[in-house]
Parts: C-alpha cells; structure tokens; sequence
C-alpha cells in the first residue's frame, strides 16, 4: 500500500491540474490589501479571506483529484498493469485513498501556514478587537481538512460505480452541496412547524438522505476562529468520531465494490 | 504440478440488448514447468478473456485454474507470475526506471537486488539511455519493452505474455523471441498469446489455436509440423551427369529412392515440403 500512496504523491505533484489550482494561492497576497478595503474588523475579514481560499482549494483538490484519481487509472488501462501485480484491489483502493488524504494534509499545512502569515500581517498592522487565537484557527483549519479527506473518500466511492468522469465529478460536488443544508432540512422536516406542511412520505426521504448523505456541518469551525470562540469539546470529539466512522463506511464500501469490478 | 492448470473454465459476458456472449468455453489446458505455450487465436476469439482470468482482472463464469498451485485471482498466484498486458499501458508520469522500482517494491524485492535487476532489465531491453524520462515520451515499442523489462524485473518461474510482440519493429520482435527462448533454456514456462503463426513456430514447445470461446486444438510444435509435411522434393544427378529436382509424395518416396539407386542416379537432397503453422492455423479456424 505504501507504494501506491507514494505513486499517488509522484502523480498529484506532476499533474497538471494541480499544479494549474495552487496557482490559486497566489490569491493569499491579496488578501492583505483586500481586507484593508474594510474599514473595521481587518483582522477577522482576513481570517475569513484566508479560511474561504483554502477551502476553496481543497474543495477544488478533493473534487477534481479524488474524482480523477481512480478514473484516470482505469481510462488510461493503468488498473490492467497495476492490478495484475501481487497487490489487493483493497491495498490499491486504500493506497490511491491514503495518498490522496495525505495529499490534502500536505496543502493545508502549507496553505494553513500561509494563511496564518497572511492574519499575522494583517494583525500587525490593524489590531483586532478580540486577539487572535491560534489555536483555534489551527482547529478551523484542521477540521476543514478532515472534511475535504471524507470528500475525497466520496469521490473514490463513485468512482468505483463509475465507468465515466461525470457521476464521480458531478456526483462529489453535489454531495458537498447537499452536506451543508441536509441538517437544517432534517431539522426542519423534524421540527412541530413542519408536521402541517411536510408530507408523510416527504419525512421518511428527508430521514433516509440525512443518514446516507454526509453531513459537513460539524467541520465549519470559521466562526469560532474569527471571533475567537472556544468551540464545544464534546462538539469536536463526536465530529471527528463521525469522520472516522462515516470515511470508514465510504472505504469499506468502495474496496467492495472495487473488488468485485470487471478490468474488461 | 503444473506451471498452469485450466480446469472447464467459461467466461460470459452481457453483450448488447441483454444477449449472452460466451467469450470462453469450457476451457481444459495444462502447461508444464519448463514449457513455452503459444497460445494462438484470431482477433476475438478469447485468447485475452483467459488471460484476464488468469490475472483475476475478471473473474470466470465457471471453472477453475491453478498458476503455480495457487488459485487465480489471488495475491499468492500473481506472485509467481509476470504478466504482459496486451498494449501495456504504465503510469506515463513516471520514468521507466521509477516504474520498475515501483513494481520492484510491490514483489518486495530487496533494494539492492531491486537496484541491480533495474539495471539489467534496462539495458537488456535497450532503455537505459531513457530510464530518467517520463514514459509519456515514449513509443508504442518502448513502452512495450518497459512491460517486458517489468515481467522480468523479479525473475519469476512463469511469464503470462498476452501479444508480446505486437507494436514492436522487427528488431524488437527478435529480442523478444530470443528472450523467450533464453526463458526456455533456463527452464522457465511462457504461455503466450499471439495470432502470428511465425512467432509460434519458431519459439514454442506446443500451441493450442483457440476460436470463438473455445480450444480446437492442443499438439507440439514439432508434430504439427511433422504432420503437415505434403512429400518431398528430391535432387538428384543422373548418370549422364543431368541434375534434375522432383516432388515425390510421402507415400512415393520410398519407390522413388529405389528407382534411382537402381538408376545410378545420385541422390544429393531430400527435403520436406511442409505446411507451415499458418497453414495449420488457417485450417483449423476455418473449420
């Protein structure tokens, strides 16, 4: 497996693509003069700015990286070479998984550093309101990680169903889309306002789409790092108890249907 | 025990309109340790359906099959085995050298045996001056050769080649040829795929002509030439010094030879006038 996460880096760093999205950091030495514009509240504008770059490119990393990733492999007849030697399909499967979370890890510790570099600056300059708490912007950051890595995990599931590019491509960016509203819907279909309104068929639906589909609510941990608020422990424990069961059920899932493919 | 035991294996596919195609029938073959088996087929006839379920890349409708006495698909069988697909394609961002590091690492290899058969294999297969480029700026017939070198690299006891020699020019054919039949010298089993007879004919020990799903014939290299001979053509030089060439047919023959002893003629050559495997091949698909 180790050979494949590593053959996994070699081929994120030499591909184009990426190369072509973290031309997007160059967007962090912006951010100072942006948040300038503002006349309060520049720090937190510049935390804002820095925590929405980066999970705007790791959004675009997972997405296309995690959605490519399997499927490249498989058009390009690499599979056929690399699945006919003395390898698992799962040791493949998770291979291409860990290289690619691995992969995220690395970028946002490097954007993560240019982002807290960016906010020191910006600090410097215009003193906040509230300090800023380092810990808690590496908390915001991290958890963004965790939620772009389960992202990821969906992406190499649909690839796994998928013959073409557009189910997992397509198929990872509206489950991130849907991840962001599928509490509140949930909550609302569940709530005594909604009894009125919501069909009986509607709230079995709803119930059956909040389960299966992930649920990345819990990783917005922005507002904590912008203004400094101490997030909930047992908040952060069941989130991250969430990633590893939810990303453990996507992987599990992929490397059984994987196993079963047909290379024709 | 055998190199390769193919017991009843089948394989169907869904074709079009829900349609069952039968890509491979009931197929029975074993080969030898030490043999080098042509497998020889027509475009389609199933040649690399058998040669996916050998490598567990798809898995057999029905039947079974041993590589090496492990069961196919599994880890241990691809152990023993280096596979050729047919039109290699490798991870075209890697060079060939870290290719067959990578491949190296996955037969877990040691690293300074890894080292020194990367370097072999590279300059056997003539891609030592291009070992540090990317594989994307390769031919066709390089990237073949890097297939070849990665089915050697771990030096296993049997080669599952599917068309080794297709993309490659004539001098890349002869070094495939020549490497199969060094293979053979150090009692190595090849099982080869290929429509060209001439590849069959000159490297293997057997051969078996497979069409629409199913094996139409099993024999040695040797007795189907042996068995395609039509007669012979015969030189000789009469008494009066007249040099003169007849086609005499097998059962003549030996008429033939008395006659012009009894003639004072002079025998100088009797050679066999043969069909050749492609003769044979024809034949048996046209049946």
């Amino acid at each position: 497996m180790f050979a494949i996460i590593q053959i996994t880096l070699k081929g994120i760093f030499r591909d184009r693509v990426f190369q072509g999205i973290m031309v997007l950091a160059v967007l962090f030495l912006f951010i100072p003069s942006a948040a300038s514009l503002s006349m309060r509240q520049v720090t937190e504008l510049s935390i804002t700015l820095s925590l929405s770059l980066i999970s705007f490119i790791l959004l675009l990393l997972s997405v296309f990286l995690g959605a490519t990733s399997l499927w490249k492999d498989m058009e390009r007849r690499y599979t056929f070479s690399v699945v006919s030697l003395p390898i698992s399909r799962s040791s493949y499967l998770l291979g291409r998984f860990f290289g690619l979370a691995l992969f995220i890890v690395l970028t946002s510790v490097i954007l993560g550093a240019a982002g807290c570099l960016v906010i020191k600056i910006c600090s410097g300059i215009y003193p906040p309101d509230r300090p800023v708490v380092w810990g808690y912007l590496v908390l915001a950051i991290g958890f963004a990680t965790l939620k772009y890595i389960l992202l990821v995990g969906v992406a190499l599931l649909l690839s796994t169903v998928s013959t073409s590019f557009f189910l997992p491509v397509f198929g990872t960016i509206c489950a991130f889309l849907a991840s962001g509203v599928t509490q509140q819907v949930y909550e609302y279909v569940n709530s005594p306002i909604a009894l009125q309104v919501v069909s009986p068929f509607f709230k079995p639906t709803v119930t059956l789409l909040y389960y299966l589909l992930p649920n990345l609510a819990g990783f917005d941990l922005n507002v904590n790092a912008i203004y400094s608020i101490a997030p909930d422990q047992s908040g952060l424990l069941l989130t991250v108890v969430y990633f590893v069961a939810y990303t453990a059920i996507l992987m599990g899932g992929a490397t059984l249907i994987f196993g079963h493919r047909e290379m024709k | 025990m055998f190199a390769l035991d193919i017991q009843g294996m089948g394989k169907s596919f869904k074709g079009k309109k829900r349609q069952v195609v039968e890509a491979l029938q009931g197929l029975n073959l074993s080969i030898e340790q030490g043999e080098v088996f042509g497998f020889l087929g027509p475009n389609g006839a199933g040649k690399s359906t058998t040669i996916k379920c050998l490598m567990g890349l798809i898995k057999p409708t029905y039947g079974t099959a041993t590589i090496m006495g492990e069961p196919i698909g599994s880890v241990a069988s691809r152990m023993k085995v280096g596979f050729l697909p047919e039109n290699p394609a490798f991870y075209d961002y890697l060079s060939a050298e870290e290719y067959l590091l990578f491949v190296g690492g996955i037969f877990k290899m040691s690293t300074a045996l890894l080292a020194r058969r990367t370097e072999e294999m590279l300059k056997l297969l003539e891609l030592w001056d291009a070992r540090k480029r990317p594989m994307r700026g390769y031919s066709k017939g390089m990237v073949q050769r890097v297939g070849l070198a990665q089915v050697l690299l771990h030096d296993p006891d049997l080669y599952i080649l599917d068309e080794p020699m297709s993309g490659l020019d004539p001098l890349g054919r002869a070094l495939v040829k020549n490497i199969i039949i060094d293979l053979k010298k150090r009692g190595k089993s090849v099982f080869f795929s290929t429509h060209i007879t001439d590849d069959v004919e000159k490297v293997c020990d057997r051969v078996g002509v497979i069409n629409k799903g199913q094996l139409l014939a099993l024999d040695s290299v040797d007795h189907i030439l042996q068995q395609g001979i039509e007669g012979y053509v015969v030189n000789i030089t009469t008494v009066a010094g007249l040099r003169e060439e007849s086609f005499v047919t097998k059962s003549d023959l030996q008429i033939f030879i008395q006659r012009a002893i009894s003639n004072q003629c002079l025998i100088e050559k009797i050679q066999p006038r043969r069909k050749d495997m492609e003769a044979f091949f024809l034949e048996i698909v046209a049946r």
